[in-house]
């Protein structure tokens, strides 16, 4: 457990967009302008400040949308409050539209890794339930059984995932 | 991308789930690289754009290092080249598509899934799982148990502990101490690991207190554990040290006597001095010593020094002569003799029985090559079975191998003898007192005390006859006047005294003692002052050791040390005298005078001592004996020293032209490039830059060549410069030949002599050596094709050299000498046909440094300039010229080298992205190059530095017994005639270390 003065908390959101090009977008340097500029038009210098310590993407997922952002304890919510203005993204020139979702909360990486888990599992439970016809529920349902299993059978689990879904596709 | 960046970035992910990276890239496309599944060629074009990207990214191999951070994926791609990824980028985002499949982004979910729980599942710290635990769950005994932890961590605990870091070591299959001590255990153990290198009799007790060393074949103590560099030094010049030389090996030839010096002479060459044949030697009444050529070789293919002696005439025609010889040199010269005497084939028939302990161990082999039962079971069958104790002689000599070989045309017989008979040498002028102590002679006997095991029967048998009696008599008289000598060196050098003692042990002082000699009893004895000036007679030189059945005998029926005690504890007053009466074995030994120092004018007779020769098995009961008179115990280091401060050579250091001396500068160079390679390179000594050629093995070949072209190439001869060689100065001249008194040296009273030293903090102490591995090849090739130099043996020759060396006051007193000695004065005529004749010929020499200093291992012997001379002349404390700083030619070249793998290095870094594997980088640059080492085929030696070459040292140090450096080494016979000749303001030898 780190030192009290040094812990920090990630804030796990979703990059949320229309226009599928924005996935491009997703990526940490982007991301991080994107949630710095947002601050600093919602708090100010002082609050840019007080959230650039230590501030960083841990990790990210373009294909999900899914960002992990770091920042102190002491300032997360500077950091919470700024994130619903994050309008769009930029990157190679090029600005899409979108928001960030603040999923989670969290004191470690592991935590939010665990509600990852939990959220994906869930979206995917929710996909099943919508879906219109056979073909679609056929994959998710893969897709659902791939990942619930140990390790090693995961691995397995998925390349009969991989095959099945080059072939439906 | 920086080292540095890369080191901080590794820093920053340590800690990190490594499987973080995985939904990165795998996660949106389920054909994923990191599964390296080809990606199917018929993929819908709503996931080309994915496809590409995909493809693109994972273009490189580093790649995915990068892609694992979000960081290192934003450098990854900077660093590969913007325009590749935008232009893809615009390529695909034509083709993009408008919306999202269902079963993409269910994959890309159940990727990102997948990742996380092998995230999670994973532990992230350094520690084990019981650790990681808060501290109000932990219970006692996790680590012991697993069952104690939470069972969600149970399964991680478990596989934690299987981990072979974590296991406890395995239970050795060998049994409990207890089981292990029992006797028989033991004694098959010992057995087991004197399989390889046999033990002397003493071993046990020299592992307790020695380093021990395996070589030639043997274990053998190198040198004392305790702190005894001096002691050792004050016990061989005031009293008495032992040393144990049992691994030297025995041959023994019987035959007739006209045979065996016909055959012998072929080995030997009248030319170094004695041979076989000498008067006093062939009598049996002294040892002698010879060097040994190959058949009709002589000067070339020196096979080694060897001592003999002959068994004195006892009427029979066959005589025994025993060939004494270092381990290192037996295979050579047991097949040149077998070879002369034109025995190849091993007799079988005459095989003498040998000894029970073989026998027995023969038929223990039978049993288990043939039964092949369990070890444990044949124990029990009986005392048969019991593992015969291999410490008494030879015991890993194969039983089936023959070590008797008969010649069919002359009828001699060579048998090797190693090990059947023990030899201890006392170094000290008090020898001969721990020696009269110690031993006691026989008393006469003429009754058996056991009929049955034939104890003594054979001493029982000679007490009958009144004329061995008598001789008996003789010998322990002269045995007891031994104690009026103030040092053995008063005898007649390699004298010889046969005697039978009682058993050793029963004498045995309570306190450890130490032998003074009393000279009140014998001071104004005639016979001893007769003794020191005739000798031992010859008939005293008789001993039973030469029956190979007494020997026998007396090994088989020695009473151990068991019973003995035993018998001690029964005695009516404790501590009193054990009288054994008739039951006392009566043991045949040899002593043999060692002269000690003869030649040169310092310390004569120093070192001198005795050897005994004992029949095997009695090793101990003699050894503690001893001890108990206070006498120190030396190594092979100690004796090295001896050597060395007696100025005598060392096999097989000091002799580069056999066999035995080419492999042991072999070792020397491994063990010496070992230790330099060891040290980091900043921290080696640059020997290029030094002006060292070689420092790790000695160049002779190369010298003696280099030496014959000078000579060739400065005409015919070289011109004096001055007519008058006022002084020669060659420190010291020691040659082999003990009878001939040449050792000359230079006192440093005359001044004129002088050998300096350079000692420089930066050349100084770190010269050793360096051969790199082409010139190693050369080398080799050099040494063993043809032996392109020979060490100048004959004594003819040496003594005119060393007449010549012999530094003078002035130069009547050479003349003077020379003349004494019948030599001829030094003229060209004089020389041309000695260096006809060895044209690439090595003297031994000594050297002893004038002021300062103390010469190294494989340091450079070279003539010093006029300038130094006059310098050394005015400046008392100058030391010696110093060495001029060489250029590194190779400097350069490895600096390439180094280069150009730090080059490779860094491509295999950015493509593969793993730490350099630095061990396997530097392994292969030496393998090329070592800096500091001459790499190239060696130039000219003699002209390399800033004086000429003459030789080198093989052996140096400060001589504690001389008070200054001295070193014993090798000059090239052609270099120092030259000097001799050329010198004028009075030599010097410069030893440029």
């Amino acid at each position: 457990v780190p030192d009290a003065a040094l812990r920090c908390r990630y804030v796990l959101c979703e990059v949320v967009s229309e226009d599928p090009r924005c996935r491009q977008c997703i990526e940490d340097r982007a991301v991080g302008l994107a949630v710095r500029d947002a601050i600093g038009r919602v708090h100010g210098d002082f609050g840019l400040a007080c959230c650039s310590i230590s501030f960083t993407v841990k990790y990210l997922n373009a294909y999900t949308g899914t960002v992990l952002l770091r920042c102190r304890k002491d300032s997360y919510r500077l950091l919470c409050s700024a994130l619903p203005f994050v309008r769009q993204l930029e990157s190679r020139n090029q600005r899409y539209p979108c928001f960030l979702n603040t999923l989670h909360v969290g004191g470690t990486i592991r935590t939010c890794q665990k509600f990852l888990i939990e959220y994906n599992r869930r979206q995917l439970l929710m996909l099943l339930q919508s879906c219109t016809n056979e073909e679609e529920r056929r994959c998710v349902q893969k897709s659902l059984l791939s990942c619930s299993l140990t390790e090693e059978q995961c691995l397995s689990g998925n390349e009969d995932d991989d095959d099945d879904g080059t072939d439906t596709d | 991308m920086s080292g540095a960046k890369e080191k901080k970035r590794a820093k920053k992910m340590r800690n990190q789930p490594a499987s973080v990276i995985l939904p990165a890239e795998p996660g949106p496309f389920p054909g994923g690289g990191s599964r390296a599944c080809p990606i199917p060629g018929d993929v819908l074009s709503e996931h080309q754009y994915q496809q590409q990207k995909f493809l693109n990214q994972s273009s490189g191999p580093s790649y995915r290092k990068d892609q694992y951070f979000p960081k290192g994926q934003n450098r990854g791609e900077r660093g590969r080249g913007r325009g590749g990824w935008q232009g893809g980028c615009q390529s695909i985002s034509e083709e993009m598509p408008r919306y999202i499949t269902v079963s993409t982004f269910a994959q890309a979910r159940a990727a990102e899934i997948n990742a996380m729980l092998k995230a999670v599942s994973q532990k992230s710290s350094n520690s084990m799982v019981f650790q990681t635990l808060p501290r109000h769950m932990r219970r006692r005994a996790m680590s012991h148990n697993v069952k104690r932890l939470p069972r969600r961590l149970q399964e991680i605990a478990k596989k934690e502990a299987e981990k072979a870091v974590h296991q406890k070591k395995e239970q050795s299959k060998t049994k409990c101490r207890k089981a292990r001590r029992r006797h028989i255990n033991l004694v098959a153990e010992f057995n087991r690991r004197q399989r390889k290198n046999i033990w002397l009799e003493t071993h046990i007790w020299h592992a307790k207190r020695f380093h021990m060393v395996k070589k030639w074949g043997y274990c053998l103590g190198n040198s004392p554990t305790e702190k005894c560099y001096r002691a050792c030094y004050r016990a061989m010049t005031k009293h008495c040290l032992l040393q144990d030389l049992s691994y030297y090996c025995c041959l023994e030839l019987t035959g007739k006597e006209n045979e065996l010096l016909k055959q012998l002479a072929q080995i030997c060459s009248i030319d170094t001095g004695l041979t076989f044949g000498e008067a006093g030697c062939l009598s049996g009444r002294f040892e002698g010593s010879v060097n040994l050529y190959r058949a009709d070789r002589y000067p070339e293919d020196m096979l080694g020094p060897v001592t003999f002696i002959w068994k004195p005439r006892d009427g029979s025609e066959n005589r025994q002569l025993w060939i004494w010889m270092h381990p290192a040199l037996k295979q050579g010269i047991l097949g040149e003799l077998k070879t002369i005497f034109q025995c190849s084939e091993p007799e079988e028939t005459c095989i003498p029985e040998p000894a029970t302990t073989s026998v027995q161990e023969e038929k223990q082999m039978d049993v288990v090559l043939s039964i092949g039962k369990k070890r444990k079971k044949e124990d029990k069958e009986g005392g048969k079975a019991v593992p015969v104790k291999k410490i008494i002689g030879d015991g890993t000599r194969d039983p089936f191998q023959s070590y008797t070989w008969i010649s069919q045309t002359t009828g001699v017989v060579i048998s090797d003898r190693s090990m059947e008979i023990l030899r201890y040498r006392l170094i000290g002028p008090l020898s001969h007192s721990v020696l009269t102590e110690t031993l006691k002679a026989a008393s006469l006997q003429t009754e058996m005390a056991d009929s049955e095991t034939g104890l003594n029967n054979w001493w029982v048998e000679n007490c009958k006859n009144s004329e061995k009696v008598s001789l008996h008599q003789c010998q322990s008289a002269i045995f007891e006047l031994l104690e009026g000598l103030s040092s053995p060196s008063q005898l007649p050098p390699g004298a010889i005294l046969g005697l039978t003692v009682g058993d050793p042990r029963v004498n045995m002082p309570k306190k450890k003692t130490k032998a003074m000699p009393d000279f009140e009893k014998y001071r104004d004895n005639d016979k001893v002052r007769q003794l020191y000036l005739e000798g031992v007679p010859v008939e005293c030189a008789h001993s039973f050791i030469w029956d190979q059945d007494i020997c026998k005998n007396v090994t088989e029926n020695k009473i151990s040390e068991q019973d003995l005690n035993h018998m001690r504890a029964q005695l009516l007053v404790p501590g009193s005298h054990l009288d054994l009466g008739p039951c006392e074995s009566k043991i045949p030994i040899l002593l043999v005078q060692q002269p000690g120092k003869m030649t040169g004018e310092d310390r004569p007779g120093w070192g001198s001592g005795w050897d005994i020769y004992l029949p095997k098995g009695w090793g101990m009961a003699f050894w503690i004996p001893f001890i108990y008179r206070g006498v120190r115990v030396g190594g092979l280091q100690e004796a090295l020293k001896h050597s060395e401060y007696q100025r005598t050579p060392h096999t097989p250091n000091d002799f580069p032209d056999c066999q035995a001396g080419k492999q042991f500068a072999k070792e020397l160079e491994t063990s010496l490039l070992e230790k330099f390679k060891r040290r980091p390179p900043a921290k080696r000594p640059n020997y290029v830059k030094l002006g060292t050629l070689s420092p790790f093995i000695i160049p002779w070949g190369q010298l003696t060549k280099n030496w014959e072209e000078r000579m060739k190439a400065s005409g015919e001869f070289v011109h004096p410069s001055s007519p008058h060689t006022e002084h020669c100065a060659i420190k010291g001249h020691s040659f082999y030949d003990p009878k001939a008194e040449n050792m000359k040296e230079a006192s440093p009273v005359t001044g004129e002599v002088e050998e300096t030293m350079e000692i420089t903090s930066s050349e100084g102490a770190l010269k050793t050596e360096d051969v790199t591995g082409t010139q190693d090849v050369g080398e080799r090739d050099e040494t063993t094709a043809r032996s392109d130099f020979v060490v100048l043996r004959s004594e003819k020759v040496l003594m005119q050299l060393s007449a010549w060396c012999y530094p003078t006051a002035g130069k009547d007193r050479r003349i003077r000498l020379v003349s004494r000695l019948g030599q001829k004065e030094m003229t060209e005529d004089v020389f041309l046909p000695i260096l006809m004749s060895y044209p690439r010929a090595l003297v031994w020499v000594n050297l002893s440094l004038l002021r300062k200093g103390s010469p190294e291992l494989h340091a450079m012997i070279c003539i010093p300039t006029e300038d130094d001379l006059l310098h050394l002349s005015k400046d008392k404390l100058f030391c010696g010229p110093q060495e001029p700083k060489h250029r590194d030619i190779f400097k350069h070249k490895v600096q390439k080298l180094k280069e150009e793998k730090k080059k490779k290095k860094d491509n295999i870094k950015a493509l593969e992205g793993d730490p350099p594997s630095v061990p396997e980088e530097t392994a292969e640059r030496h393998e090329d190059l070592i800096l500091g080492l001459w790499s190239d085929t060696l130039p000219d030696v003699t002209s390399h530095c800033s004086r000429t070459l003459l030789g080198y040292v093989t052996r140096g140090d400060f001589s504690l017994a001389a008070g200054c450096g001295e070193a014993l080494g090798f000059v090239s016979v052609t270099g120092l005639q030259k000097t001799n000749l050329r010198m004028c303001a009075g030599g010097t030898e410069r030893c440029s270390l």
